[in-house]
């Protein structure tokens, strides 16, 4: 695509801040009619708010939005809408109760005017045809389909208002391969008929496949810039990372024993359908496959958060008919949840309290007395994982996101556990503190923890971990260890496919 | 580094969607077309639990007492639950958008007096114009505390509730007022033979809030505000007046229900809407009214209340000491509410030894 002609979208200066923390700090960049402009990124590097001030979610502290030679009003998606931009959200702007084509309709009606189901329906079948998306019923409540269906879904109704932009934050995450490859040709579609396309992502295969132009962000500002096929995966990492921030993958550790911390054959539960593994004492077991497989529900089964029943169920040698969580703490076993905000923390007590939480019993003392008591093991903690605290009074909703997971990584560390359960511990954390938990991990696997560690990034998998399991679809799809433990043969097991899949298109 | 990309989920088209197989009721659907996806909705809302209860009710209740269905008792029996049903259809649209509202009783009480004191002076339709003008007020009251406030429901409503119930013993502060035979019979009489005025009073309005909450935008909203109040937002929609409307829209289906009870009973009563305000709650609960919001159905609400309103009559009957009453109530609420959980759970063991 050329440069000539004005642009669709022009943003200057854009700022945006919470209270004290800057989200974004200055962020200058235009797209022109029928490109597509990528918007890369680490996590926390700001994309999302920059998406999210263009469609109109977020009002900007300061800086200007200019779309089609007029200024957009900012604060309101409804106005965003009205001046054509659209938005597919990362978080999904559907409604769970809602069915599919009531989700695709009403957001464009008045709040008087009549809804009829059925023409509505009619209406979200045409545009599920149009869009070729057949399997799609448009009578299914969004709350029952798959993760990616409903991002389908979010994505036709961003492309059905015919947008003169298209924002994609993240639109891809949940897409297969193939799902990827049908959102390009409707990209292709709508920058044919002059639409433009903010495409935000990290996915660099993608964006060498489809983006004309990127912008580059890091911690809020602008990092650089780049052009189709003038850039190369490696330069734009360490653009997107900076200079200091290169990756290092500790090794897994030497086995001291063969000793078995937990085994089970086939495990069952809401999403698995047998699932059979035995995790030893001191190994990393990674666990891959695409989000929701299974990987969270065989977390969650393993300690007792989830009913769920096997043929045998061992964790150190005892054996396990059913179990709650309270139980597993006593078996010996740890988990650090999904998501540490909502399951990890109690977000208005203070750390020490939060590090202590799996550790008070009801009649035992509780509040500073305990805390003094507990001072030197609580100390050690936060020293042991450089957790940037004021102290362990200071409260766990005011940590960064990286200092909280290390709370909820940390409660379990020198509390003789015998298998510790890891639910992606490093999404969303800065670099540095992914390393220190890396060696954290690490440590523990020294002290013949067994480790069982589901992780988003295959990086981690390859790297760190003494063996992987793919799940698929609820069952164990495939087990890598050794030269047979690559990123490609992951990702291939991970989609079904016997053979490997490469994502990289260049 | 190679770009690998962090996980995703296969269902693009051709492959089958991974996680739960689609509900039962969705195949279904599409083999029986428009006549199941009601029952499919119906499910959805939660109403078959309390459908069911209610005819089970029923039918135990006109085996203790086949004399409910002569004339006179089926229109003492409508004139009994037609106010409760009422207010608690206001309850629900409140708690369908996530919210709840403990000053429906309060605002029962202020309309009933309105009304009743409005008669003595005014021509009835002035009166009626103002007893629904009062209980839209009352609701935007506290639809605007709440949605643009951002103050939490349940003390905004309780403070509301002080507030309206003090107007009410204002206005009027013993029983009294000037509800007339002829408001007794339009509202409360009998339309034709077995056929109560009240019921046919209360249809209408079902129906004509059904229509507005399924067949408008606005009452779609009102499910989707209380479903996910975020992703409403994203979409575009102005979820805070929609939470407004909600309220209003409260306030003016518990007017009906403080007009009718006055019809009723002939009086306005400036403390007849207290023992509304747990009932109607009651109701939504068993009902299977999502308290999170989103989820809740119009009929199912309605043969809640009329199961609840009616236990007083039926233990009368059946010879019970009326202090059981609330006991049963509150059994019946368990176990309804309480079934599909249990039920759930035994069809997990149940599939899980199986396979």
């Amino acid at each position: 695509m050329t440069d000539s002609g004005t642009p669709l979208l022009v943003a200057t200066d854009l700022v945006k801040s919470y209270g004290p923390v800057k989200a974004v700090q200055g962020v200058t960049f235009h797209c022109n009619p029928g490109e597509v402009l990528a918007l890369v990124g680490e996590n926390g590097a700001g994309k999302s708010t920059v998406a999210k001030m263009l469609a109109g979610a977020v009002t900007p502290t300061s800086g200007s939005i200019i779309v089609g030679g007029e200024p957009l009003a900012s604060g309101s998606v409804k106005q965003s809408r009205l001046s054509g931009v659209r938005c597919a959200f990362q978080e999904l702007a559907l409604v769970p109760d809602w069915t599919v084509a009531e989700n695709l309709s009403l957001p464009d009606g008045a709040p008087l005017r009549g809804f009829s189901q059925k023409r509505s329906m009619a209406a979200a079948s045409a545009l599920l045809t149009a869009f070729d998306l057949p399997h799609i019923d448009p009578r299914a409540a969004v709350g029952t389909l798959s993760l990616a269906d409903r991002q389908l879904v979010e994505i036709a109704r961003a492309l059905a208002g015919e947008p003169r932009l298209l924002i994609l934050d993240e639109a891809s995450s949940a897409l297969t391969p193939p799902g990827v490859q049908w959102l390009f040709t409707r990209i292709r579609e709508l920058t044919a008929a002059g639409g433009s396309v903010i495409y935000v992502s990290h996915r660099l295969g993608e964006i060498a496949e489809i983006a004309d132009r990127g912008t580059v962000l890091r911690d809020g500002q602008v990092a650089g810039e780049f052009v189709r096929g003038g850039w190369t995966d490696d330069e734009l990492i360490s653009l997107m990372a900076g200079r200091e921030a290169e990756r290092f993958f500790p090794d897994p550790p030497e086995r001291a024993t063969d000793a078995v911390a937990l085994s089970v054959t086939e495990l069952r539960s809401e999403g698995l359908d047998g699932v059979s593994l035995t995790l030893g004492a001191g190994e990393i077991l990674g666990i891959g496959g695409l989000q929701g497989h299974g990987q969270a529900e065989l977390l969650r089964a393993l300690f007792g958060a989830a009913p769920a029943a096997a043929e045998e169920w061992t964790v150190a040698g005892r054996r396990i008919k059913t179990t709650t969580p309270v139980r597993s703490v006593r078996h010996g076993l740890g988990y650090v949840p999904e998501d540490r905000k909502r399951e990890g923390l109690a977000l208005e007590m203070s750390v020490g309290e939060n590090l202590l939480a799996p550790w008070l019993k009801g009649y035992q003392l509780g509040g500073r007395p305990r805390l003094a008591m507990e001072r030197g093991w609580i100390d050690g903690i936060l020293s042991a994982l450089s957790v940037r605290t004021r102290g362990s009074n200071e409260l766990a909703g005011s940590l960064s996101g990286g200092n909280q997971q290390k709370l909820v990584f940390g409660r379990w560390m020198d509390r003789s556990r015998t298998v510790i359960l890891l639910h992606d511990p490093t999404r969303g954390i800065d670099v540095r503190a992914k390393q220190e938990l890396y060696g954290a991990i690490v440590d523990l696997a020294k002290q013949g923890v067994g480790i069982l560690w589901f992780s988003t990034e295959v990086e981690e998998l390859v790297h760190v971990c003494h063996r992987v399991i793919v799940l698929y679809q609820g069952t164990v799809a495939d087990e890598l260890t050794g030269s047979r433990l690559t990123a490609d043969a992951i990702v291939g097991a991970a989609v079904g496919s016997t053979g490997s899949i490469t994502l990289t298109t260049d | 580094m190679t770009a690998i990309s962090p996980p995703s989920t296969p269902a693009v088209p051709g492959t089958p969607p991974q996680s739960p197989p689609p509900p039962p009721s969705s195949r279904r659907s599409r083999l029986r077309g428009w006549n199941s996806t009601g029952v499919t909705r119906l499910r959805r809302e939660g109403a078959i639990a309390p459908i069911a209860a209610f005819v089970v009710f029923f039918v135990v209740y006109v085996i203790i007492n086949p004399e409910l269905l002569t004339r006179f008792q089926l229109q003492t029996a409508s004139n009994l639950v037609v106010p409760l049903a009422l207010v608690a259809l206001g309850q629900l649209v409140v708690v369908l958008v996530g919210g709840i509202d403990i000053s429906i009783g309060a605002i029962m009480s202020l309309c009933n007096v309105v009304f009743a004191t409005q008669l003595l002076t005014l021509p009835v339709p002035v009166a009626i114009l103002l007893a629904v003008l009062v209980g839209l007020g009352c609701g935007l009251f506290n639809g605007f505390l709440v949605a643009y406030a951002g103050l939490p429901a349940i003390a905004v409503t309780l403070a509301s509730a002080f507030i309206f119930g003090s107007l009410a013993r204002e206005v009027l502060d013993r029983p009294g007022g000037g509800v007339t035979k002829e408001i007794y019979l339009a509202t409360s009489g009998e339309l034709l033979p077995f056929v109560p005025v009240a019921l046919v009073w209360l249809a209408a309005i079902a129906v004509g809030l059904w229509l507005l909450l399924q067949r408008t935008a606005l009452g779609r909203h009102i499910y989707g505000v209380g479903s996910n109040m975020e992703s409403v937002r994203a979409a575009g929609i102005n979820a805070r007046l929609t939470k407004l409307l909600a309220f209003g829209l409260a306030g003016v289906l518990t007017s009906f229900g403080a007009m009718m009870l006055a019809s009723s009973t002939v009086t306005g009563d400036p403390r007849s809407g207290d023992p509304y305000l747990l009932s109607s709650i009651a109701a939504v609960a068993l009902a299977g009214a999502a308290f999170t919001g989103g989820r809740g159905s119009i009929i199912g609400t309605i043969l809640a209340a009329c199961t609840l309103g009616l236990i007083g009559n039926l233990l009368f009957f059946a010879g019970v000491n009326s202090y059981w009453q609330y006991v049963i109530s509150a059994l019946i609420i368990v176990a309804v509410v309480g079934l599909p959980v249990v039920w759930r759970r035994v069809a997990f063991r149940v599939k899980g030894i199986r396979s």
